[in-house]
């Protein structure tokens, strides 16, 4: 009984843990990679078919751009939703609350602590979910502002390699750093 | 020694016009093709050429002829084949703009009588011209009103935009 409590409690504490930490899953860390590589490699398409550069000479240059532009669009993404999570949790908090005790209201066997962790739960689910595909969107509209501008307004008289290198690092790293801004 | 050099010297002052006069080309027919630059996007310059056989009824070759277009004379360069001529104009767009050019041509005589008139600042219009060809400029296209980038960069920013405002309604 004494084991129980201490179980739920612990869930609580990791639910509260949860919300309040930087930390993402490894379900919502591997969407973060993958979207982050998916954007990070767009510019590769931009300079070879429309800048011209050689998708083979200029590999080295393309594989180190995206890998580092992955990180720094991955860490983005990661700052904008634990900034928007909490704001979205607060918003979604009624909401979800109502539609958890119409859901559970029926049930009487489940204690009010028990709803309570429910709705927190789902609570926490549903802002995960939200700041996380907002933050992706938001962070990709972004980097790609920043790279059009910088590569074929900014960067158009440099040549091709320095272009590539400047705008993808420039698109990156001020993404990166946006996204450390806590303010809106 | 002398005599002789002189005396060859009257007869060929006598044949030269009769050689001249031999040399024009009677009843010309010409067959051109012409070429000028469609668009401004990857050249500075406008170029028209005009490329074009000349048949004479009195089995002329290779007669050296002149080319009168927009005020400028320059000569034929003789391509290849005998008979074949070419011209080529080039300068910026704004100084060669759409429309029919007029291409006169003179042989020797005809250009002689132009440089004088020229020369004298009389109306050229009035000399006869060996032949003409009309070389229609279309104009040239100086790529599309609005660049593509143009249109990539603004709906990227339009879609920023949406989602900055989204953002700032999530975190008001």
């Amino acid at each position: 009984m004494a084991g129980g409590k201490q179980n739920k409690l612990s869930r609580e504490e990791e639910l509260l843990l949860q919300d309040f930490s930087r930390n993402v899953s490894t379900k919502s860390s591997a969407l973060f990679y993958g979207n982050a590589f998916i954007v990070s490699a767009i510019p590769m398409w931009l300079f070879w078919r429309i800048h011209q550069m050689d998708l083979y000479q200029s590999a080295v240059f393309f594989v180190i751009g995206t890998i580092i532009s992955t990180y720094l669009v991955a860490f983005a993404y990661k700052n904008v939703k634990f900034i928007l999570k909490h704001k979205i949790a607060l918003k979604r908090e009624d909401a979800v609350a109502r539609e958890m005790m119409k859901k559970l209201a029926d049930d009487k066997r489940m204690t009010k602590k028990e709803k309570d962790e429910r709705v927190l739960w789902k609570k926490n689910e549903v802002a995960d979910y939200e700041a996380t595909t907002f933050s992706i969107f938001y962070n990709n509209a972004l980097y790609l502002v920043l790279l059009i501008v910088a590569s074929f307004f900014i960067l158009k008289n440099f040549n091709p390699v320095f272009n590539y290198s400047l705008s993808v690092g420039s698109a990156a790293g001020l993404l990166a750093l946006f996204s450390t801004s806590s303010k809106a | 020694m002398t005599s002789i050099v002189q005396a060859l010297l009257a007869v060929s002052l006598v044949l030269l016009p009769v050689s001249i006069y031999g040399d024009t080309c009677l009843a010309p027919q010409v067959k051109s093709q012409s070429y000028s630059t469609p668009e401004a996007i990857v050249s500075f310059d406008t170029v028209l050429i005009v490329e074009f056989s000349l048949t004479c009824k009195n089995n002329l070759k290779n007669v050296n002829l002149y080319a009168d277009v927009a005020g400028r004379t320059i000569p034929a360069t003789r391509i290849g084949e005998p008979n074949k001529y070419q011209i080529s104009i080039t300068d910026e767009p704004k100084k060669l703009p759409s429309g029919a050019y007029e291409i006169r041509f003179f042989d020797e005589e005809g250009f002689a009588l132009l440089r004088k008139a020229q020369r004298s600042g009389e109306s050229t219009s009035s000399l006869k011209p060996l032949f003409t060809i009309t070389l229609n400029h279309p104009g040239i296209w100086s790529g599309p009103l609005i660049q593509s980038e143009f249109v990539a960069a603004m709906t990227a920013i339009i879609v920023w935009w949406m989602a900055y405002t989204q953002r700032g309604k999530l975190l008001a």
